[in-house]
């Protein structure tokens, strides 16, 4: 520990803290050609629905609900991953209409349901080799 | 794809799949060991030399660069063009293709699709996920699988129960197949107590992974050894990922190569006597039937209980055990699908023949996506 420790994201350009709500929002592409929406965003500025480079940097909904989940019970491959094994992974369909696979958090890991509503929340993911902590977007029950 | 000449099986070589590598008491082989004896196999079923071989396509996946030369290399130095093929656990059929379509467009007569891994040991490092995914824990491929179950069981109604009886199924088969890496059977009880990995897939609902080679001889008619029940590949399709989201739907890449397939060789499901399903996990070899046509949505866990692809049932799927019993070498699993369905119309299957075989589908996929698919026929 140097004490210069920090909170970092996991990524840049993932979410905002502070959206036009004061609240944290997912970033995500909205092609303005074909209303296709995307998260996370696309790096090289291509909708990959209708090839249009015409995308606008949106805010995503906080909200939505479980569309598909697993439990698992193994460690992943290759040391990345630091967190407690079991672990829930939820496919979860914002307002949008876009799929965002992310941690479930704050839960009994044998109470998620698909249909399950859901909600954004910012969250610590590890302490990386330097100390910081990284910081990264999970979702949680939420109250409709 | 127009009028292109007949292509026929002139002869399949097949290793047993097992793992290869040198521990307890194991044998150690390599890769082009297998490929080079899965080669030899087929020229021997064919009654050809290797001099009648104007052309190869190899496929692999984790045997490095010039895999293919590697193996041909224990076999023969003719010059022949070799090109390895990597299109992960469709890579044989993906070289099988080509193989057809070399022979079908008379740019050769004779024309050698192999298939063959040594699977590396431990853990596998996948780079189909960018890093930040990895640390949040995405790259768990079971878990990947468990995500479509959940789907699958949300708009059909099947249960866990209904895995279990296609790893039950394929485990049965498995035990009538020398060839197969397990050939004990297991009981709907022992795969519903078996360890859970990504809820709400268990350890037995997984292909056990293996090592093992496979090659198949494609010829124009004429150049057939024997004219002794020939076997016509009516059909080879590759599809890769259409456009789809949670918003927008777009074409399924499996049933479109099943559609093409279909269309290409002039037939239907209907017409299909044996089917091998690709199960690398239990619940997929459901949705795979559904997708490549053989019911509609839903409807397989139903005919799956009553029987019906069973050895003895209307549609016998995966008569060699599949992926579950076989185990998987990923890029020699695509041909023993298609070498399972060859042995079937020949009437070489052996305890586990399905007596009148005529035609049948060979379907292999994943990542990619790729999905390609074989129909064969006498
Ligand atoms: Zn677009």
């Amino acid at each position: 520990m140097s004490g210069a420790e920090k909170t970092i994201p996991l990524r840049e350009g993932l979410w905002t803290e502070k959206g036009h709500d004061g609240q944290p929002h997912l970033l995500g592409h909205r092609c303005l050609d074909c209303g296709e929406v995307f998260f996370p965003r696309k790096e090289n500025g291509i909708c990959t629905h209708c090839h249009s480079q015409n995308l606008e940097l949106i805010e995503l909904s906080r909200k939505g609900q479980v569309h598909a989940f697993s439990v698992v019970m193994l460690r992943p491959p290759g040391g990345y991953y630091r967190g407690d094994v079991p672990y829930a992974l939820a496919n979860v369909l914002l307002d949008e209409g876009v799929l965002v696979e992310g941690l479930v958090t704050d839960v009994n890991l044998d109470d998620i349901k698909v249909g399950m509503d859901m909600e954004l929340k910012i969250d610590k993911l590890h302490e990386d080799d330097e100390g910081n902590t990284v910081m990264t977007y999970k979702f949680r029950p939420s109250a409709a | 794809m127009k009028n292109m000449r007949e292509a026929v099986i002139a002869g399949v070589g097949i290793t047993k799949f097992d793992s290869y590598d040198g521990e307890k008491g194991r044998p150690l082989r390599q890769f082009y060991d297998l490929g080079s004896e899965a080669i030899q196999k087929a020229l021997d079923d064919a009654g050809m030399e290797w001099n009648d071989i104007q052309a190869a396509f190899c496929g692999s996946v984790y045997c490095g660069t010039g895999s293919g030369h590697q193996t041909i290399q224990k076999i023969g130095l003719t010059g022949i063009p070799i090109v390895n093929v990597e299109n992960a656990c469709s890579s044989g059929i993906s070289a099988l293709r080509l193989a057809f379509q070399m022979v079908g467009a008379e740019i050769y007569d004779c024309v050698i699709a192999a298939g063959f891994e040594q699977m590396p040991r431990g853990p596998i490092q996948s780079t189909a996920w960018p890093v930040w995914q990895r640390q949040m824990g995405f790259n768990v491929q079971p878990a990947d699988y468990a995500m479509r179950t959940v789907r699958y069981m949300e708009e059909t109604g099947a249960t866990e129960e209904d895995f279990a009886r296609v790893t039950v199924k394929n485990r049965n088969n498995g035990s009538l197949n020398p060839n197969a890496r397990m050939q004990k059977p297991v009981t709907i009880e022992e795969v519903l107590s078996s360890r859970m990995v990504a809820k709400p897939l268990r350890f037995l609902n997984a292909c056990p992974l293996a090592d093992g080679g496979t090659a198949v001889i494609v010829c124009s008619r004429d150049k057939l050894k024997s004219t002794d029940k020939v076997v016509t590949v009516a059909a080879a399709t590759l599809c890769t990922a259409f456009y789809s989201s949670a918003r927008i739907q777009g074409a399924d890449h499996v049933q479109t190569s099943a559609d093409q397939a279909f269309e290409m060789a002039g037939m239907g499901p209907e017409d299909m006597d044996v089917v091998q399903a690709y199960d690398t996990m239990s619940p997929g070899e459901l949705w795979d039937l559904e997708k490549l046509g053989f019911c509609k949505k839903g409807e397989a866990p139903h005919l799956l209980r009553e029987g019906y692809f069973d050895l003895s049932g209307k549609l016998p799927v995966n008569t060699d055990g599949g992926l579950m019993s076989r185990g998987h070498p990923l890029g020699a699993t695509a041909l023993a699908q298609v070498i399972e369905i060859y042995r079937q119309i020949r009437g070489e299957a052996g305890p586990r023949q399905v007596a009148g075989a005529k035609a049948g589908l060979a379907h292999a996929m994943g990542a990619g996506p790729n999905s390609g698919v074989v129909i064969l026929k006498r």
